[in-house]
């Protein structure tokens, strides 16, 4: 008797989180298609950037350039970790977390004083908790990144990287490959790593405005930080690809849940019947007899 | 007579890091470069500017149109125009 009513509770308070788990699913598979969208939109850009750096780009500007220089040993970095600001996205944050500690623990075994950038706050949190110093930690970037965010995270770190304060920038970031696979990737941004090996451009004889140089000095910086950008937009489309998947699991286990409990349920009630019946006409025979 | 390349259109893409803001074919363009305006016609010889803070206008057979920029570059190859800016909007 009791049995059937603990189960039929059992099944409404799946139900009811089925129906949240599927909304979350519905609502993250709109955003990350509009996500995609700004990802691909992000990519003639970035293209375009890549393409004159390594035609501008040639080795023997590396010592006349501060945001050239290849540090031979690094003493001083900085490691940028985005996350998301909510949760509910399965491994999402996990994942982010793990790699950027792993990649914490090399740098520091090769005796590189790290300074420590997190963005999102499941990232906050977790390094608060593990009482690991941050130097900065950023909430206010949302899921749809601007380039005003991308520079307002690496404008403040260019010149200390061109002062020599810093030998390295890296980022870790997901990389958003398609809505299913969105790996951990770190990206080192400083020093730049030219896109290809220069040469192209001065066999076109292009006209230049100022001058070669000058051109390349400008376009590098915006090459950083459009480097960010992109990060911080990948990030944004992979969290709403992991919270879709991860809820589209959530409520294909509620589905299954709510099936064995029904069956359960059904086989119950038809237990109770069938005592019942025999009861009735147990009692009847025995008035009979 | 008209300026050699006058008249004829060319490719044109106007891009920031957000969208495409503009791609198609222009007869005529002029870009704010950082040190006063530079304005390219059909088979303008291959080019890699600065831009500085200004407005872009270019000549569509639709008409005329005109967009902010402030910093970035344009490249002119092959009557490929490309101008990268990190922003543009239309005024």
């Amino acid at each position: 008797m009791s049995k059937t009513r603990d189960i039929r509770r059992r099944i409404r308070s799946i139900q009811s989180t089925r129906q949240i788990t599927h909304t979350m699913e519905m609502v993250a598979a709109s955003k990350l298609r509009r996500a995609q969208d700004r990802v691909r939109a992000a990519r003639p850009y970035a293209a375009k950037l890549a393409e004159v750096i390594s035609s501008l780009f040639a080795p023997e500007l590396a010592e006349k350039y501060p945001i050239l220089r290849q540090p031979a040993k690094l003493r001083r970095s900085a490691l940028v970790l985005i996350t998301s600001n909510r949760g509910l996205a399965g491994g999402f944050n996990v994942n982010l977390i793990r790699m950027a500690r792993s990649l914490l623990g090399e740098l520091r075994d090769d005796g590189v004083d790290v300074e420590f950038h997190v963005i999102g706050r499941k990232g906050i949190n977790f390094f608060q908790f593990r009482r690991e110093p941050m130097a900065s930690r950023r909430q206010d970037i949302t899921d749809r990144p601007s380039m005003e965010d991308a520079r307002s995270v690496i404008d403040p770190l260019i010149p200390r990287f061109e002062s020599g304060e810093l030998d390295a920038i890296d980022v870790v970031y997901a990389h958003f490959k398609n809505a299913l696979s969105t790996p951990p990737t770190r990206m080192r941004v400083l020093p730049v790593s030219p896109p290809g090996e220069g040469r192209g451009a001065r066999a076109h004889n292009y006209l230049f405005e100022p001058s070669a140089e000058e051109i390349l000095t400008t376009v590098l910086p915006l090459y950083v930080r459009n480097a960010v950008y992109r990060a911080l937009v990948e990030s944004a489309a992979a969290e709403q690809g992991a919270r879709m998947t991860a809820m589209k699991n959530a409520t294909d286990n509620a589905d299954e849940l709510i099936k064995t409990l029904t069956l359960q349920y059904n086989k119950a009630r038809q237990a109770q019947i069938t005592q019942e019946l025999t009861e009735i006409t147990g009692g009847s025979e025995a008035l009979r007899g | 007579m008209a300026v050699p390349g006058s008249g004829r259109p060319f490719n044109l893409s106007v891009i920031t890091p957000e969208h495409n803001v503009f791609e198609g074919p222009v007869k005529f363009l002029v870009v704010p470069a950082f040190d006063g305006e530079i304005g390219i016609l059909r088979d303008h010889a291959p080019l890699m500017a600065l831009l500085g803070e200004g407005t872009l206008r270019l000549v569509t057979e639709q008409g005329t149109r005109r967009f902010r920029v402030s910093g970035g570059f344009v490249q002119v190859l092959d009557n490929e125009v490309s101008v990268l800016s990190e922003s543009a909007a239309e005024a």
